[in-house]
């Protein structure tokens, strides 16, 4: 199958921080490709040099067979970008926004109102489209961020974090455009930090972590390279600090990973039965009451676990992290 | 005749900023409804010593080229705005030059100056029976002072990190240009250190050029025409490379 994006090596220094790192995969034409990751994972500075946006520091990016160092207007008329908020004109209404939008990628007059009509009733707008879109839900916003993004009928889609911030209800009706978009014969590359959205969504996963891809497969290749695995999930009855626990169970023979999911301590092992007794009696010894056990099969996020040694969820950064973080994005310093 | 797709993206970004900002109170109070409050505050406060009219012909000029700043300052504040709402993203993901970006924000800076110090030139005419008798030559003194203007403007929404920084810098600016530019005290009045100041601000050269042309005073448009073409070149240089350096990091 031909590949619609190829990334060879991209890397990207900001200062001292490697935001990306050699990072290489190839998205396929007509597949929903998923870069899986924590937040500050690299994911979003892949998509912008993907994009065209941001220079790399070395590597490139072939799109729909343009080299994005080289021509990075041809990379840009054939993609179509859906930010991880809403990024349009907030004082003015969806119609004036689009129009806005298709001009910026070359469409006739007559072109850019048929394109908007379509958009506008693809997703439920056309009532509103003289609105101010300040005015919008956020289920809204998203829906035209996505509309603006399919203006110009680009062959490749790429979206950050699409549902990130929405309730579940709009969570899922963006989930079943994506798809719709997909049917419809466009590639989607996708960046999430949820799990279940990777495994519900997408046709291959590359799971990035602190700018280096550490797995790329299917969902159901990567969650079977746990093969044998099973997770055991814990809840200890009153206690307000369970991370303490976290390195007492991790100390227990056979345990291969323990992490904390909430108010709840995942355990992964390949010898639950063996190693269940070891656990119990390690927290009942430490004065612990149990309040729930349950085994389950691993997910896509135990796969995280035992590929990284740790939750996917967002982690706290630390000062100076966060400081050179501000210092990269502000651009000057 | 058809235009460049280059020149097009930069009228399309210089009008779809202009119809923002028109929908925005923020900018009307700014860009207006400040230089009228101010135009009206100072003309009754020395209306009554009886040399009113000789004042208001000292005053208005001096108003116009006031509105011309705050109209172009304020509209390049957008661009912070802009960078900090993802918005500048939206339209650095299309294929858009980076020239034509800043020559469209340049443009939208550049006419929102004008039309606001044009607004404020008519209220004048209107309240106060001033004749600008050489309208060319009042539009190509605006036109100058607003690029400088906006020049400036970018300058300060290219170096802050977001809007509230932005703003405190462009008020540290707009200010002490308000009341050392000229426009309602003379330079010549001012005490020592405050001409030389003076003379290094923009609004300085604009304020003291519309009044030459009204007093017919060619030699005095020409210097302060040069000096507003050399501060605009200036000023919009410093801008660009500020802006081309974030676009393309």
């Amino acid at each position: 199958m031909e590949n619609a994006i190829e990334v060879n090596d991209l890397t990207k220094h900001f200062g001292t921080l490697k935001a990306v790192d050699h990072v290489k995969f190839e998205v396929q034409s007509n597949e929903i490709f998923g870069l899986l990751g924590p937040n500050g994972a690299g994911k979003t500075t892949t998509i912008r040099m993907i994009c065209g946006m941001l220079q790399p520091t070395s590597g490139t990016a072939i799109v729909a067979g343009h080299n994005v160092r080289h021509e990075p207007q041809e990379v840009k008329r054939r993609i179509g970008l859906v930010p991880d908020v809403s990024n349009l004109f907030g004082e003015l209404s969806a119609r004036v926004n689009l129009d806005f939008m298709g001009k910026l990628y070359g469409l006739d007059r007559k072109t850019r109102g048929r394109r908007i009509d379509e958009v506008l009733d693809l997703f439920q707008l056309k009532t509103r489209k003289h609105d101010r879109i300040r005015f919008y839900s956020k289920g809204m916003h998203r829906r035209l961020t996505i509309a603006a993004a399919l203006l110009h009928e680009p062959q490749i889609l790429i979206m950050d974090e699409p549902t990130s911030g929405l309730d579940a209800q709009t969570a899922r009706l963006v989930r079943e455009i994506i798809l719709d978009i997909n049917k419809q014969g466009r590639t989607i590359l996708l960046t999430t930090h949820q799990i279940d959205e990777a495994d519900r969504l997408v046709h291959r996963v590359g799971i990035i972590d602190q700018g280096h891809i550490i797995a790329l497969d299917t969902p159901q290749n990567i969650k079977e390279k746990t093969q044998g695995t099973r997770a055991l999930d814990i809840r200890i009855l009153n206690e307000l600090n369970p991370q303490r626990w976290i390195p007492l169970v991790a100390k227990v023979k056979r345990v291969d990973n323990a992490v904390l999911l909430g108010d709840r301590i995942r355990i992964l092992s390949k010898d639950l039965s063996g190693i269940i007794p070891a656990v119990v009696e390690t927290i009942i010894r430490e004065g612990g009451r149990i309040e729930d056990i349950s085994v389950s099969q691993p997910t896509l996020e135990d796969a995280f676990i035992s590929l990284t040694g740790k939750t996917i969820r967002e982690e706290a950064l630390s000062k100076e992290e966060y400081v050179k973080r501000q210092m990269s994005r502000s651009g000057l310093r | 005749m058809k235009l460049p797709q280059s020149l097009l993206h930069s009228v399309y970004i210089a009008e779809n900023d202009l119809r923002q900002s028109f929908k925005s109170v923020r900018h009307v109070v700014w860009s207006l409804l400040f230089p009228i409050f101010m135009m009206f505050t100072f003309s009754f406060r020395y209306g009554a010593t009886g040399t009113d009219a000789q004042f208001i012909n000292f005053l208005i000029p001096g108003i116009v080229g006031m509105t011309a700043m705050f109209g172009s300052i304020n509209e390049t504040m957008s661009i912070v705005w802009d960078r900090s709402l993802g918005v500048f993203d939206r339209i650095l993901a299309a294929p858009v030059s980076s020239t034509s970006i800043i020559v469209g924000k340049t443009m939208s800076g550049a006419v929102m100056g004008v039309l606001s110090a044009v607004v404020l030139l008519m209220i004048g005419e209107a309240a106060f029976g001033i004749v600008f008798a050489n309208i060319p030559a009042v539009i190509l003194v605006i036109l100058l002072a607003s690029f400088s203007f906006t020049g400036l403007g970018t300058i300060i929404s290219g170096l802050a990190s977001e809007p509230r920084e932005a703003m405190m810098l462009s008020n540290l600016l707009r200010f002490p240009m308000m009341f050392l530019g000229g426009v309602f005290f003379s330079v010549d009045a001012m005490p020592n250190p405050l001409p030389y100041v003076a003379r290094a601000l923009p609004l300085t050269y604009a304020t003291e050029a519309l009044r030459a042309v009204q007093a017919s005073d060619p030699m005095t448009v020409a210097v302060d025409v040069v000096v507003l073409l050399i501060y605009m070149l200036g000023t919009m240089l410093v801008g660009s490379k500020i802006l081309m350096r974030i676009m393309t990091r």
